[in-house]
């Protein structure tokens, strides 16, 4: 059923109204990519948007010598075309995955974060990177990492009246090489039926550092810490990490909907690792 | 025809631009949904959401009682036959009493706002006795299942029908074979995905009704409507609105919406519309019918082809709508486009408590080619044969006989397609380096795949009563021209094509010509718009009467020259021996208007005799057949099985290509939803309910999934029987593609593909050696 009655949109003029009017019961609104698929749903109901994707505090991103501010109005396309992207390529890899054109123009990566969703591409980088965000409230700001801040599906760390006001994207130090693959039965337009994003820092050959993130596999993205710590030490090698697909495989806890079976999940979570290694190891 | 086949052409061959173009890319063309009426009401269906059940209380009083709401529409208020009458007649307007499947249409509302209308739709209270119900063909078909299907439209229990081919003995031929190969092959729903919903608008007028809507047949409509209203049929209008795809979808369920909005229409006296949006459309319309198909294919060792043996069930859904005639198509082509000397296929429609299942391009043939062309290539695979040369080998050349006991006496191009292809594709090389590929790479595989298919053109000796068509053509006095055909434009090229047919026969420039809007008060009925028949059958009645309009203003000319012979060419006429002294067409038009010359002519086509045996099977299917051969290369990524076509090439025998651009367009159009219906495109139901009906759940292929190279050419095997020798194409890409496609999966993963569609999960299961 589609939704029947517009809803109301509010502007606010600036970002202590816009608290003002969260902390009323009004549902943010940036991109909409995600939330008007809800309302015409009817998941949810709110009384009111609160329109922030034109806010100037949300806007810009701001490059600092240990990473990148980016204001939460900030689109994935502007993200795409921006110095960070260059400077992360983690991000742009994961982010030009992201629905379509259309869709990259729209939706912000706040609100990826802010839609908790498992299969949210944006949040791939943002837990490789470690990145924090930066809550407004009716009590000020405060600042979380990502991993804090998202707590479930669709669930997050935000209270009455706060919103995300921006993120930080920590530089990484060295120079890792990056990898991103989302599966699914087509190339765009998707929603992934599993994810891997890594971050791999080599040194003549072996890992010396790995970071793991895995989408869709979990009621959150998540990092499969052991996993990362075991690839230390060790060749990217499909053979030689075949173990380790085998325990990410049994680490990821996935479930069967429409898009694919839970058993699918599990096999491909681990079987991306064999494919990081082989992208990689180039 | 014969000459006129032969004879070189100016603007028929040529990649005229659409002649739409201009009002599409501008948005000037003018949509169902963009249509406004005054007093014009929004209509709501109230829907049942049972599969079976009888239907013991429908409370419709909280719905009369909102505020905006105008009318209210029951079975009781239908002044016509409460029946939407397709090719039987046994599935009602509004359900009396019992419902067969989930989204059956219960009872309408009129409200004053659309908000209104599906706000208070969910007011109306319906009481259920829920009826076992059956969802699956198979299990309907058994022994003691619930009887869905109405008795009178069914020849047995559930099966709606169940039509042969009986050719030689196929018992003897299998004892010939030294090969034999079967399958169980498995196909589920393909949803249209046209851009533009389904939607009509419904306006009393004089006694009567007019219909505006986007759909296909408009003729089917006017019936459909009269029948509801119980008006005559001239005083039910139907007009085509701007239609935004059809694909077979809009063939006959516009007339059911139409008839909806109609009963509304005519009880409340003011305009009403209908619109569904994209779930309620998916929900309630027609889509392919998901089928078993089960073969046996027996050959010699050098390949020849000696018996096939085939049994297949289509799910029809719980009404006939239009699953007699698909079936029937589904069986012709079963045995693929060979030559066999023994054939037996039992084809049966079943019904069942889901949506009714229609019309879509391929109309039941896609299914059997899934199976047909992976036996070839299981087969081939047995015989350690080329499947090209296997194909080639068995391919049905003129002078063979068909699996109908066909003679093919003309415009046979299947052979040159293949060698077309073959050399396009650089077939040898290709395979080699599908090796080569597989050697280097660790966790990707290349495959290379191909099909061939054949298409009887039109409706075929199922429905010759529906292969004519009529068409008008006018000069106007300033020399420009208007073309009136019932054919519709669904974005398939119908009217460019019509138009340079109309331009060539009279000897004007393209853009001289208009065609008019569709309007069944205004334009010839040419029949639907259907089984890619449009350029092969309106474009014979628009040859027709262009020509012997041009003999006409000929006839004219010499008189205004004072000329034995005169020419005309590219909208100029002159006499013959005199070229400097050409003049406009416009010149002799006025002149002709001026001295009361007519000048206007009706044109009239019919397909060539066709015949059928239905005990037997056997007859003249079709007047005349489209050959294809697609191959495509496929990529499977072994750690997901994910996969992609990274190559293709597509020959056509569709005879004459008349717009070389429309038809590379319609090819390149079916190569993806023929992707889509390979590796894709999955409705799931559960217990007789479509769950995600939108295009987050139901994926068809993006601009990213197709491939990014693809050759489309054209081997031109003309058929006297068309205009300037042209067949028909429409379907017949879609038809071929997905058969390629599967194909070339199944040799990249070393598995046998036996089950649409092949989507990561099922693919990661072929390359583990499951079946």
């Amino acid at each position: 059923m589609r939704k029947t009655g517009p809803a109301r949109i509010v502007r606010p003029r600036d970002l202590s109204e816009a608290v003002r009017l969260v902390a009323e019961g009004g549902r943010p609104l940036a991109g909409g990519t995600d939330l008007f698929v809800r309302l015409r749903r009817e998941v949810e109901d709110p009384p009111f948007l609160v329109y922030l994707g034109e806010l100037p505090e949300l806007q810009g991103i701001e490059l600092r010598e240990d990473g990148a501010v980016v204001g939460a109005a900030v689109t994935h396309a502007k993200l795409l075309r921006s110095e960070v992207a260059e400077r992360l390529p983690i991000l742009r890899l994961a982010l030009s995955t992201i629905g379509a054109p259309a869709i990259r123009e729209m939706g912000t990566l706040a609100g990826n974060v802010a839609n908790a969703s498992p299969a949210g591409d944006g949040l791939i980088p943002l837990y490789l990177l470690e990145a924090r965000v930066l809550l407004a409230g009716p009590q000020g700001e405060r600042e979380l990492p990502v991993e804090e801040f998202v707590l479930g599906p669709g669930k997050t760390a935000l209270k009455e009246g706060e919103i995300i006001r921006s993120l930080f994207l920590p530089f990484p130090e060295g120079e890792p090489r990056s990898y991103f693959r989302k599966v699914g039965r087509r190339r765009a337009l998707l929603i992934a039926v599993a994810s891997l994003g890594g971050l791999v820092w080599l040194q003549d050959g072996v890992v010396e550092q790995a970071r793991l993130a895995l989408g869709s596999v979990a009621p959150t993205v998540l990092r499969p810490r052991e996993v990362e710590q075991e690839l230390v030490g060790k060749p990217l090698d499909p053979q030689v990490l075949a173990p380790l697909a085998e325990k990410l495989s049994q680490l990821v806890q996935p479930i069967t909907d429409l898009r694919a079976s839970a058993s699918y999940r599990r096999e491909v979570a681990g079987k991306l690792l064999l494919d990081l290694a082989v992208s990689l190891a180039g | 025809m014969d000459e006129i086949t032969q004879a070189p052409t100016r603007i028929v061959g040529g990649s005229a631009s659409r002649l739409d173009a201009a009002a599409k890319v501008t948005g000037q063309a003018r949509y169902a949904d963009d249509l406004s009426f005054p007093g014009m009401l929004y209509v709501k269906v109230i829907r049942s959401d049972r599969p079976h059940a009888r239907v013991t209380a429908l409370d419709l009083s909280r719905v009369e009682a909102h505020p905006q709401v105008v009318c209210v529409v029951t079975p009781g208020d239908i002044p016509g036959e409460n029946v939407v009458p397709i090719i039987y007649r046994d599935m009602p307007l509004l359900a009396e009493g019992r419902v067969r499947y989930v989204g059956e249409p219960l009872a309408l509302l009129a409200a004053r706002t659309p908000e209104a209308a599906e706000e208070a739709a969910r007011l109306a209270r319906v009481t259920y006795e829920d009826l076992p119900a059956v969802l699956d063909p198979l299990e309907a078909i058994r022994e003691g299942a619930p009887q869905v299907a109405v008795p009178q439209a069914a020849e047995a229990g559930n099966i709606f029908n169940h039509m042969v081919i009986r050719k030689g003995d196929v018992g003897q031929g299998f004892s010939q074979a030294d090969v034999v190969v079967e399958g169980e092959y498995r196909v589920g729903y393909q949803e249209h995905a046209y851009l533009e919903p389904q939607g009509v608008i419904a306006v009393p007028e004089e006694g009567g009704m007019a219909i505006y809507g986007t759909l296909q047949c408009p003729y089917y409509v006017q019936n459909a409507v009269a029948a509801v209203l119980g008006l005559p049929l001239s005083k039910v209008r139907v007009v085509q609105t701007a239609t935004g795809g059809g694909f077979g979808g809009k063939e006959d369920v516009p007339s059911q919406l139409a008839a909806l909005a109609a009963v509304v229409a005519a009880k409340s006296g003011r305009p009403t519309k209908l619109v569904y949006d994209r779930a309620e459309d998916i929900i309630s319309t027609s889509k392919r019918h998901p089928g078993v198909i089960r073969y046996r294919t027996g050959a010699k060792r050098d390949g020849t082809l000696v018996a096939v043996e085939v049994e297949f069930y289509y799910n029809a859904g719980a009404y006939q709508t239009l699953s007699s005639a698909v079936l029937w198509r589904g069986l012709v082509h079963a045995p693929g486009p060979y030559r066999i000397p023994n054939v037996k296929v039992d084809a049966y429609s079943v019904a069942t408590n889901t949506v009714p299942c229609g019309a879509f391009r391929g109309f039941g043939s896609p299914q059997v080619i899934f199976a047909h062309e992976s036996q070839m290539d299981e087969l081939a695979n047995r015989l350690g044969m080329d499947p090209l040369e296997l194909r080639k080998k068995n391919a049905l050349r003129e002078g063979d006989e068909t699996a109908t006991g066909q003679r093919l006496t003309e415009s046979v191009g299947l052979l040159a397609a293949i060698e077309r292809a073959r050399e396009l594709s650089d077939w040898e090389n290709l395979r080699r380096e599908a090796e080569e590929f597989n050697r280097r790479e660790r966790f990707r595989r290349r495959g290379v795949g191909v099909s061939t298919v054949m298409y009887g053109v039109g409706m075929g000796a199922k429905a010759p009563l529906l292969d004519k068509a009529g068409a008008y053509v006018k000069l106007e006095a300033d020399g420009s021209v208007t073309v009136a055909v019932g054919n519709t434009e669904m974005g398939q090229g119908a009217i460019t094509v019509l138009g340079q047919i109309a331009a060539e026969a009279l000897g004007v420039r393209l853009s001289d010509v208009q065609l008019a809007p569709v309007d069944t008060s205004r334009v010839p009925d040419s029949g639907p718009t259907v089984a890619s028949r449009t350029t092969t059958v309106a474009g014979a009645a628009v040859l027709d009467a262009a020509s012997q309009l041009r003999a006409r203003v000929e006839a004219a000319a010499r008189e205004f020259f004072g000329s034995q012979r005169v020419e005309i060419a590219d909208g100029k006429v002159w006499p013959k021996d005199r070229p400097r002294d050409a003049k406009p067409l416009s010149e002799v038009a006025r002149w002709m208007w001026a001295h009361n010359w007519d000048l206007g002519a009706t044109g009239w086509a019919q397909g060539a005799p066709v015949d059928w045996d239905p005990k037997t099977g056997q007859g003249n299917a079709y007047f005349v057949y489209a050959y294809a051969c697609h191959i495509a290369e496929v990529e499977v990524d072994l750690l997901t099985g994910e996969t992609h076509v990274t190559r293709f090439w597509a020959v056509h025998d569709s005879g004459k290509i008349v717009n070389p651009a429309l038809a590379r367009g319609q090819v390149a159009g079916g190569i993806a939803q023929g992707i889509g219906y390979a590796l894709m495109e999955e409705l799931r139901s559960e217990d007789g309910r479509i769950v995600a009906p939108s295009f987050t759940g139901y994926h068809i292929p993006t601009a990213m999934d197709v491939p990014g190279q693809y050759v489309i050419e054209f081997v031109e095997a003309p058929y006297s029987g068309g205009p300037y020798g042209a067949k028909g194409l429409g379907e017949v890409p879609l038809m071929a593609a997905h058969a390629a496609v599967a194909n070339a999966l199944s040799r990249a993963t070393g598995g046998r593909l036996r089950e649409y569609p092949a989507i990561p999960e099922r693919v990661l299961g072929l390359v583990r050696g499951e079946r």
